[in-house]
C-alpha cells in the first residue's frame, strides 16, 4: 500500500513526540484480531469497492433506505415485557403515549420452552424474565387496546414460536383485524439458539421446518410482517466479538435462505421480509463498521442466489446497546454507556434501537429507568441533529479502513463455515459455540487484570455502593393467577375440539402440512402453550444440549499478570495437601435461563485456578441440582442465575441438600441479583453472593476464603 | 459426619446416596489417613459385593461414550436394574484442576433416582486409576448396584487397566474420517469383548455399516481371548436409542456362556490375584521409597550413578541389600 508523501515526516514527528519510542508502539491489537493504528490516510482507503458508494443502492455500505435519516429516524422501539399481559400492558401503553414508536415483546422463559405456568418444571421462571403467556386469552389481555393494524409488534420467540405467532394472529383476529393487516417482526432465529441462549424446543431439523413453515404462511397471508430477525445480539452478550458477532450471524441467514429454498420458494418471496438483529457495545467505531460491513457482506452473499428484487440483499436491522457492558457497581454509569452504544448504532445506520435501562444489572427496568431510556433515544433524535446527514462518517479514513477490515475478517470465517457444509453442519461440529465461549474466556480474563478497563469494576471503584432508586419486583402471585386462569380456560373451553386441533397438528407434524396453519384452529379453540408444544414435540422429541467446556484460554490471557492466579493456584494446592483433593465446585443453572456464558466462563477459570469443576446439564430443577451435588460430593455449589429465579430456586436448592445430608455444603450465588435481594439470600443460607461483573479472581478468592474457614483452620 | 467405618458401611449398606459419595472422596483421597479408613470400609463390604454386571466402555474423544452410557443407563433402569457409572476425566489443565463434564451429556441418567454418576478427576491423585477405581466399584455393588459401568478415554494406558477389573470390555467407535483403526491401539482391541460403531444414525449409517465390516476384517485377524467368544462388532445410534438393547442382549449371552463353561469365575478369581499383585508391588513400592535408609541412601547413590562412580545394577543391589535385613 502507498503511503502519504509527508507520512515519514509526520513519523519523525510523532517518534520524537514519544522520546524516540516507535509509532508501532501506539498500535491496539482488537479483541478480532485487527491492528488498529493510531492514524489513517487517504492511503488507507485508496481503490477500496466498499468506499463512496450511495445509500440505498448497492452494496448498502451506508444505508439501505435512499434517505436514510435525514428523511425519517429510526423507530425506537423498547423491548419490554414482565408479569402478567395485564401489567405488561400497562406498561406499554405508557411507553407509547411517551413517545415510544413500535412494540417489542419479550416473554417469560417458561413460554420460550413451551411450558404452560403449571408446569412444575417452570416453577421459578413465571413472569420474571418477560411476560407469562398461556393462550390466547393473554395474548388478547397483552394487546388491549393496541390496535394491531396500526401498531408494528415486534416478539423475542425462537422456541416456542408456533403458538406464540398463532396467539398474536388469533388475537388480532378477534380484534377483527386481518392477517394482511399485521406488521411486525417475530425473531424466530433457532439457530442462535443453540449457540448460545439455548431457548430452544425441538431438535434443529423440525426447528428449521418451523422456520420455512412460517416464511411460507406469512409471505401467502402476511406481506407486511418479517418472518425472522436474525440475532447476533445474543452472540455478542454471550462474548464473541464484532467480526465473529457478523460471520456467524450472516451465516446463519445464508442457512435460513437454503431452507427456505429447498422448500420450494422463490428467494425473492421471503427474503425482503428477512431483518437482523445486532448487539452494539463499548467499542465505538468497530460497532459502527461492524454495521456498514454486515451490509455489504449481506449483498454480497445474496448474489449468489441471483435475486431479481433489489430488497432481497438489502440488510435491515434492529439494534440493541449491550446489557453485558451494564454494571451493578456505580449504576448511574450505565447511562452513558448505554448513550455512547446508541449514539455507535446510529452512526452505523440502525433501522430500529432498544435502549437498555441503567438498571438492568440490578431489576427489571422500573418507570422511571425505562424512561430514561427512550430518552436517551429521543434526545440524539430530536436535539442532537445528527439525524441530518446520512451516513455522517462515510469517507472517514479510519471508519472506512476498519469497515474493510470487519468485510475481510468475516467473509473467512465465513467460508471456514462454507467449508464445514453451512451453519447448521458448523453448529453440530461445535466450531461457532468454542470460537464464542474462547472469545468470552479472553474477554473476562482482559477485565479481570485491568486490560480492558470497566469504570466502577476494576478501576475507579466506589468504595460505598448504595441504590437510591427504586427496584421492580415480580410479585409471587403471578404464578397463581396464571394457573387460575389455565383452569378456567380449560373448564370453559370445547374439549373434543381442542382435543381434535391438537391431534390435527400432531397429525401435521408427523405427516406434512403447515405447522402453523395447523396451529390456528388449536390456538381459536383455547389451546395452551403447552398443550400446543406438546402436540409437535410428541413428533419431534425435545432437544438435549451438549455443554462443552474449554480451558486454558482464561489463565494464557492471564500470563501478563500471573500473581494473582498464582496466589489462588497455591491456595488450592494447599487445599488439596491438606484435605486429600483439590477443591470441588458445581456450578449449576436452575430454571429455563439459558444463558450459560458465564456459568461456563466461571468453570473454565475456576479449572484453571486449580479446582475441580463440575458442570450441571441445563435447565436443571432445584432437587436434580441437589442430587449431583451429593453424588459428585462437592464443597461448593454455584447457582449462576441471570433471570430472576434466585429468590426462588436458590432457597429451594438449599433445602433439597439438607434433605440429601448435605447441609455442609456450601452454596454461592452468582449472576443478575438486585443487591436489596443479598439479605433474603443470606437469610436462606446464601454464603456469598457475586454480582455481575464480580472479577473471576475475586470471587474465586472469597469462595477459598469460605473453604479455608470451614475446613483449614 | 461421622469417623468411624462401620458408620459407613451401614450407611452404605442402607443404600444413602451421600454415604457413598463421601466413600468414594476417601477412597480417592491422596492423604494416608483417608486411605486407611477407606481400605477398613472397603474391607467391610466385601461380603456385599460382586453380584454386579461390570462393563467398561472406552472410546476416542468424541466417539459419544457419554450419549451412549445416557441411552444404554436410562434403557437398564427402565428394565429395573440400578446402575452406577464411574467416569474418569481427563480433561485437567495445567493447574491440576478439571472440568467434569459427563452429567452434561448424560441429563436424562443424572436426574434418574435409580442411577449414580460419580465423575473422578484423573490428575492429581496418586495410585492411578486402578486403585481408586476397582474400590469404587465394589462400593458401588454394595451400596446395591447391580450394574457398574466405567469409562475411560481410549488413549492412554487406563483402559487395559479398566479391562482387567470388569467382566465386559466395550470399545466404542465412529464411522468416517479417514483410517478406521488410527487413534485407538491395537492393544485395546485385545481387550475387547465387543466393538460397538456409533452414531449409525441418518446419514451416516452407510458409513457405520462399512466400519463394522472393516472392524470385523481386524478382529479376525485377532486371536479371540477365550474360545467360547469371538468379539461381535455392533452399529448403534445412542441418539435415537436404536441398537442399545442387542448390546445389553450381547453382554447378558456373553455372561452366561462364561458362566456355563466357568470362566466367570475363574476370570474373576483371576482379576482379584492380578488385583493383589497389584496392591503388592504397588505397596512395595511405596513402602521401599519411604524407608528413611534408602531416602538416606538414594540421592547419593543418584548422583554416584551420573558421575559414573558406580554401575546402575551395583547401586540397585545395595538398596536391595538395605531390605533384606
Amino acid at each position: 500500500m502507498s503511503q502519504h508523501p509527508d507520512y515519514t515526516k509526520w513519523q519523525a514527528l510523532a517518534e520524537k513526540q514519544m522520546k524516540g519510542k516507535s509509532i508501532d508502539t501506539l498500535n491496539w491489537n482488537t479483541p478480532e484480531g485487527i491492528t488498529v493504528k493510531p492514524l489513517y490516510t487517504a492511503e488507507d482507503v485508496a481503490g477500496l469497492d466498499s468506499v463512496n458508494t450511495l445509500p440505498g443502492m448497492a452494496p448498502y455500505v451506508r444505508g439501505p433506505m435512499a434517505t436514510m435519516y435525514a428523511g425519517r429516524p429510526w423507530t425506537i422501539r423498547q423491548y419490554a415485557g414482565f408479569s402478567t399481559a395485564k401489567e405488561s400492558n400497562a406498561f406499554y401503553h405508557k411507553a407509547l403515549a411517551a413517545g415510544q414508536k413500535g412494540l417489542s415483546v419479550a416473554f417469560d422463559l417458561a413460554t420460550h420452552r413451551g411450558y404452560d405456568s403449571d408446569h412444575p418444571r417452570v416453577a421459578g421462571d413465571i413472569g420474571k424474565a418477560g411476560v407469562a403467556i398461556d393462550s390466547v386469552e393473554d395474548m388478547k389481555i397483552l394487546f388491549d387496546g393496541i390496535p394491531l393494524d396500526k401498531m408494528s409488534v415486534s416478539m423475542t420467540m425462537n422456541g416456542a414460536v408456533i403458538p406464540i405467532l398463532a396467539g398474536y394472529i388469533v388475537a388480532a383476529e378477534e380484534q377483527g383485524v386481518s392477517h394482511d393487516q399485521l406488521s411486525g417482526t417475530i425473531q424466530n432465529d433457532i439457530l442462535k439458539e443453540y449457540l448460545t441462549r439455548n431457548t430452544y424446543i425441538y431438535p434443529p431439523t423440525p426447528s428449521m421446518r418451523i422456520i420455512s413453515d412460517i416464511m411460507s404462511f406469512c409471505s401467502k397471508n402476511m406481506p407486511k410482517y418479517n418472518t425472522i430477525s436474525i440475532s447476533g445480539y445474543h452472540m455478542m452478550e454471550a462474548g464473541a466479538n464484532s467480526v465473529l458477532q457478523t460471520a456467524f450471524t450472516l451465516a446463519d441467514g445464508v442457512e435460513y435462505v437454503k431452507a427456505a429454498i429447498k422448500s420450494g420458494m422463490d428467494v425473492d418471496e421471503f427474503a425482503p421480509r428477512l431483518s437482523f438483529f445486532f448487539g452494539i457495545g463499548m467499542n465505538f467505531f468497530m460497532d459502527i463498521a461492524m454495521l456498514r460491513a454486515a451490509r455489504f457482506l449481506w449483498h454480497r452473499l445474496m448474489s449468489q442466489f441471483n435475486p431479481k428484487n433489489v430488497k432481497s440483499s438489502m440488510l435491515r436491522t434492529h439494534c440493541q446497546t449491550s446489557g453485558w457492558s451494564l454494571t451493578e457497581q456505580d449504576p448511574y454509569n450505565n447511562v452513558i454507556r448505554t448513550t455512547l452504544e446508541a449514539m455507535s448504532a446510529v452512526l452505523g445506520g440502525t433501522q430500529s434501537l432498544h435502549t437498555n435501562s441503567f438498571d438492568e444489572a440490578i431489576g427489571l427496568p422500573t418507570d422511571f429507568s425505562a424512561r430514561i431510556a427512550r430518552n436517551t433515544q429521543i434526545i440524539i433524535q430530536e436535539e442532537s441533529q445528527v439525524c441530518n446527514v446520512i451516513d455522517p462518517l462515510g469517507g472517514s479514513y479510519y471508519i472506512e479502513a476498519l469497515t474493510k477490515e470487519i468485510i475481510d475478517e468475516a467473509q473467512k470465517i465465513i467460508d471456514e463455515i462454507e467449508s464445514l457444509g453451512g451453519m447448521a453442519k458448523a453448529i453440530e461440529s461445535g466450531m461457532p459455540k468454542m470460537r464464542i465461549e474462547e472469545s468470552a474466556a479472553r474477554k473476562q480474563a482482559r477485565i479481570d487484570q485491568g486490560s480492558d478497563v470497566i469504570v466502577g469494576v476494576n478501576k475507579y471503584k466506589l468504595a460505598d455502593e448504595t441504590i437510591d432508586f427504586e427496584v421492580r419486583e415480580v410479585p409471587a402471585t403471578v404464578r397463581d393467577e396464571q394457573i387460575a386462569r389455565i383452569e378456567q380456560i380449560k373448564a370453559s373451553r370445547d374439549k373434543d375440539l381442542v382435543a381434535k386441533a391438537l391431534a390435527d397438528l400432531t397429525e401435521a407434524a408427523k405427516n406434512g402440512g403447515n405447522l402453523l396453519e395447523a396451529a390456528l384452529p388449536a390456538v381459536r379453540a383455547r389451546a395452551t402453550v403447552g398443550e400446543i408444544s406438546d402436540a409437535m414435540e410428541s413428533v419431534f422429541g425435545r432437544f438435549v444440549a451438549t455443554t462443552r467446556c474449554i480451558s486454558g484460554a482464561y489463565s494464557s490471557e492471564c500470563e501478563a499478570k500471573p500473581d494473582v492466579i498464582n496466589a489462588i493456584k497455591q491456595r488450592t494446592t494447599k487445599f488439596l495437601e491438606s484435605q486429600g483433593r483439590r477443591p470441588r465446585l458445581l456450578v449449576t443453572k436452575m430454571g429455563q435461563d439459558g444463558h450459560d456464558r458465564g456459568f461456563k466462563v466461571v468453570a473454565s477459570a475456576y479449572a484453571d485456578l486449580g479446582f475441580d469443576v463440575d458442570i450441571s446439564p441445563m435447565f436443571q430443577t432445584p432437587a436434580e441440582a441437589a442430587k449431583m451435588a451429593i453424588e459428585n460430593d462437592v464443597h461448593v455449589v454455584g447457582a449462576s442465575s441471570l433471570a430472576a429465579g434466585h429468590k426462588s430456586l436458590i432457597p429451594a436448592l438449599i433445602e433439597e441438600l439438607k434433605k440429601l445430608g448435605g447441609q455442609e455444603i456450601i452454596v454461592v450465588a452468582g449472576g443478575v441479583i438486585p443487591p436489596v435481594d443479598y439479605d433474603f439470600l443470606f437469610e436462606a443460607g446464601v454464603a456469598a453472593v457475586f454480582g455481575p461483573g464480580t472479577p473471576i479472581p475475586d470471587s474465586a478468592d472469597r469462595t477459598l476464603s469460605l473453604l479455608e474457614k470451614k475446613y483449614l483452620s | 459426619m461421622f469417623t468411624s467405618a462401620t458408620d459407613y458401611v451401614s450407611g452404605i449398606l442402607a443404600g444413602d446416596r451421600r454415604t457413598l459419595a463421601r466413600t468414594i472422596t476417601l477412597i480417592e483421597s491422596v492423604l494416608p489417613a483417608h486411605q486407611e479408613l477407606a481400605r477398613k470400609i472397603v474391607d467391610q463390604l466385601l461380603p456385599h459385593t460382586g453380584k454386579s454386571v461390570r462393563i467398561g466402555i472406552t472410546g476416542v474423544p468424541g466417539a459419544g461414550k457419554s450419549t451412549y452410557i445416557e441411552s444404554f443407563g436410562t434403557m437398564l433402569t427402565e428394565k429395573g436394574h440400578r446402575v452406577a457409572v464411574l467416569a474418569i476425566d481427563p480433561s485437567s489443565t495445567r493447574s491440576g484442576g478439571s472440568i467434569l463434564g459427563d452429567k452434561t451429556r448424560m441429563e436424562k441418567l443424572a436426574v434418574n433416582d435409580r442411577a449414580f454418576i460419580r465423575p473422578s478427576p484423573s490428575s492429581g491423585t496418586l495410585g492411578g486409576v486402578g486403585r481408586k477405581t476397582r474400590e469404587t466399584m465394589l462400593a458401588c455393588e454394595a451400596a446395591g448396584y447391580d450394574v457398574v459401568i466405567i469409562e475411560t478415554v481410549g488413549v492412554g494406558q487406563s483402559e487395559t487397566t479398566v479391562a482387567s477389573m470388569v467382566d465386559f470390555f466395550l470399545v466404542l467407535m465412529i464411522a468416517g474420517a479417514g483410517d478406521e483403526l488410527q487413534g485407538i491401539k491395537k492393544g485395546v482391541l485385545e481387550v475387547a469383548d465387543a466393538i460397538v460403531i456409533n452414531k449409525a444414525d441418518g446419514d451416516n449409517i452407510n458409513r457405520a455399516k462399512m466400519a463394522r465390516r472393516e472392524y470385523e476384517a481386524a478382529l479376525h485377524m485377532l486371536m479371540p481371548a477365550s474360545a467360547n467368544w469371538s468379539p461381535p462388532v455392533l452399529t448403534c445410534s445412542s441418539l435415537f436409542s436404536e441398537g442399545i438393547e442387542t448390546i445389553w442382549e450381547t453382554i447378558l449371552d456373553h455372561k452366561q456362556r462364561f458362566i456355563k463353561s466357568g470362566e466367570f469365575d475363574v476370570k474373576r478369581r483371576e482379576q482379584a490375584l492380578e488385583w493383589m499383585h497389584f496392591l503388592l508391588e504397588d505397596g512395595l513400592r511405596t513402602w521401599f521409597y519411604t524407608n528413611p535408609e534408602v531416602a538416606q541412601l538414594l540421592p547419593g547413590l543418584k548422583k554416584d550413578i551420573a558421575q559414573l562412580k558406580i554401575s546402575p545394577t551395583a547401586a540397585a543391589d545395595r538398596l536391595l541389600a538395605l531390605l533384606k535385613r
